[in-house]
């Protein structure tokens, strides 16, 4: 048995919309049949944008969210029905730098939560000394959490996932708003758990930390799972097709759709860069695209668009994401 | 084996959130001197409407339907307990909110132990915070007006903590109201006013409507401060209110069953809405 079995797990959430006494039920599908296993010593990736349900199926498997239908086995137990033998299993470390006491200082919140996960006072007191040390938190760890930086506010959050060393590592995107060296540290602690034999998952809209942490990795969007397979398989299999990346400002999503309506064109995404209303990325998915660029460059310039790049470029796991979806992951 | 389990499990991560609650208490001192100050602001309140409105019978008219003349005891005991209760009501309903709105609530409930282990850990630094904060109210204003009262005083605490059960139970009704309908201060603000007019707080229940007294007789702080006024004022004994006592003992069965029921049927609930990530 694999240490994580997910099995057609669905969660939809039911909300009330509208003015006050005349609010009406909406439904929301979070999560839509999704089944999937993380066997022992792999890290999975669950990749997809911001509300694909990938928080939301990590919040089920961690039993905080209690799913409409399916069910999925951690360490052998349903998280349905033995919640409390899962959380033995479990190691979580969910998104933010608000999970952790402020008030408390670095070591004390770890001691807290080893109280809380059980743990032998004697093991907990050498595992806090081992933990506080991989991470860089040894010479800060009689400092107030308010005191800390964000990137060691969520290695502390990271740290608290590693305490009871659990069989099951679940990380809710582990390196969002850190720092390169942070970041850096964080994927080689997870490649070392993974050669310790954790099972693990984790979730990112970030694709190269998709690509460089996991051997495989689910897409999902809409609660779907829509592509699954290693990082280098999935990427193989837009490779038939070329990808152009434009830079350019004012480009509208009329112009990209007309675009995609060329003959040769398979797919078009369109993004902006920084925020930017006004600047774009274009990703283009082309058969024979040295033939066509000059082509959909005339018609750029036609509709008034200023092209400040242009490259081809070798396809990513945002290629395979825009080939499932025609959306980029960054919309 | 890495872990513990069974009672030094429970006693491990009792203390740990009994001292995480004393080093936040410690961190954020306001509380102390406000828990200090209330009882005596609220006796100073009514002290001064009989005095300043009451007229010039205010005094007699109070002994006389009170039984004693000792306006500040009567008055400190009662703003003491319901001092008490607020606070213990208060912070056991609005513990897992404050939890929530740190962001730290979901990663309590990660953990492996049981829910009624964290609701009562929450609650263990209230009781001894405002237990002690009573002793130290209490005692002064019984030390210095009636000093020949204050060997009676470790009675008066024992009906106290008797009723200090029922009070938590009240608490866990109310955590569950809260993590389901957030807005922590509504419900335990109204709950708390209400609390002081029914309980006998400040006059004796036996004066309001006889259906208003069938509902104090529900309340565990009607029987602790008739309780502690008759032990303090009137030199009885607590062997000798055996038929409140009995009673208080019977709400501190009823009410933290009631309450950790209710908890439990709305936690259930917020896993299917995924309320506990709400803000």
């Amino acid at each position: 048995m694999n240490p994580v079995e997910v099995r057609a797990l669905s969660k939809t959430f039911v909300t009330k919309e509208g003015p006050l006494f005349r609010k009406s039920p909406k439904t929301l599908v979070a999560v839509d049949d999704i089944s999937f296993n993380v066997p022992k010593g792999e890290i999975f990736g669950l990749l997809g944008p911001n509300g694909a349900g990938k928080t939301t199926t990590i919040k089920m498997l961690c039993t905080l969210i209690t799913p409409t239908s399916g069910d999925a086995l951690v360490g052998g137990f349903s998280v349905a029905k033995d919640q409390q033998k899962v959380r033995e299993n479990l190691g979580v470390m969910l998104t933010g730098e608000r999970t952790l006491y402020w008030k408390l200082t670095g070591r004390e919140n770890l001691e807290y939560f080893a109280a809380l996960y059980h743990l032998d006072p004697s093991f907990a007191k050498k595992r806090i000394e081992e933990l506080l040390a991989l991470m860089g938190l040894k010479d800060r760890e009689n400092t107030l959490v308010e005191n800390y930086s964000t990137g060691m506010r969520i290695r502390l959050s990271f740290t608290k996932a590693l305490l009871n060393d659990a069989p099951v590592l679940l990380f809710d995107e582990p390196t969002a708003s850190l720092d390169p060296q942070s970041s850096r540290l964080i994927r080689d602690t997870i490649h070392s758990l993974k050669q310790e034999g954790h099972a693990i998952l984790l979730t990112t809209h970030n694709m190269e930390e998709a690509d460089l942490l996991s051997d495989r990795v689910a897409i999902i969007d809409h609660g779907k799972i829509v592509a699954l397979d290693s990082p280098t398989q999935l990427k193989e299999k837009v490779k038939s097709s070329d990808v152009i990346e434009i830079e350019a400002r004012n480009i509208s999503d009329q112009t990209a759709k007309t675009l995609e309506s060329f003959s040769e064109v398979s797919k078009v995404a369109i993004s902006s860069i920084d925020g930017s209303d006004d600047k774009g990325l274009l990703r283009v998915h082309v058969q024979k695209g040295k033939e066509v660029l000059p082509k959909i460059l005339e018609f750029l310039v036609r509709k008034e668009v200023t092209i400040t790049k242009v490259a081809f470029i070798e396809p990513t796991l945002e290629d395979v994401f825009i080939s499932q979806t025609g959306r980029s992951l960054r919309d | 084996m890495n872990t513990i389990s069974g009672p030094r499990a429970v006693a491990g991560a009792l203390a740990a959130i009994f001292w995480k609650g004393i080093k936040h208490y410690t961190r954020y001192p306001g509380n102390f001197l406000l828990y200090l100050v209330i009882p005596f602001l609220f006796t100073s309140l009514i002290f001064g409407m009989g005095q300043f409105v009451g007229g010039g019978n205010a005094a007699l008219n109070f002994a006389a339907r009170t039984g004693t003349q000792n306006v500040l005891v009567y008055e400190v005991l009662g703003s003491a307990v319901w001092m008490v209760s607020w606070v213990v009501v208060e912070d056991v309903g609005v513990a897992l909110r404050d939890e929530q709105m740190k962001g730290t609530l979901e990663q309590n409930f990660l953990a492996p132990v049981s829910r009624v282990t964290l609701l009562i850990g929450l609650s263990l630094t209230d009781i001894v915070i405002t237990a002690g904060i009573f002793f130290i109210v209490v005692g002064v204003t019984v030390a210095v007006t009636l000093p020949a009262a204050f060997a009676s005083l470790l009675e008066a605490y024992l009906a106290l903590l008797v009723g200090l059960i029922p009070l938590f139970g009240i608490g866990f009704l109310f955590a569950g109201f809260v993590v389901r309908f957030k807005e922590p201060y509504v419900f335990t603000q109204i709950v708390n006013l209400l609390f002081a007019t029914l309980t006998g707080t400040y006059y004796p229940v036996t004066l309001l409507p006889y259906w208003v007294q069938l509902l104090s007789r529900t309340l565990p702080q009607t029987y602790v401060i008739d309780d502690m006024r008759k032990i303090v004022l009137a030199n009885q004994t607590l062997v000798s209110l055996y038929g409140s006592v009995f009673i208080l003992l019977a709400l501190a069965v009823a009410y933290p069953t009631l309450g950790y029921a209710i908890f439990k049927h709305i936690e259930k609930r917020a896993g299917v809405t995924g309320e506990f990530s709400k803000y």
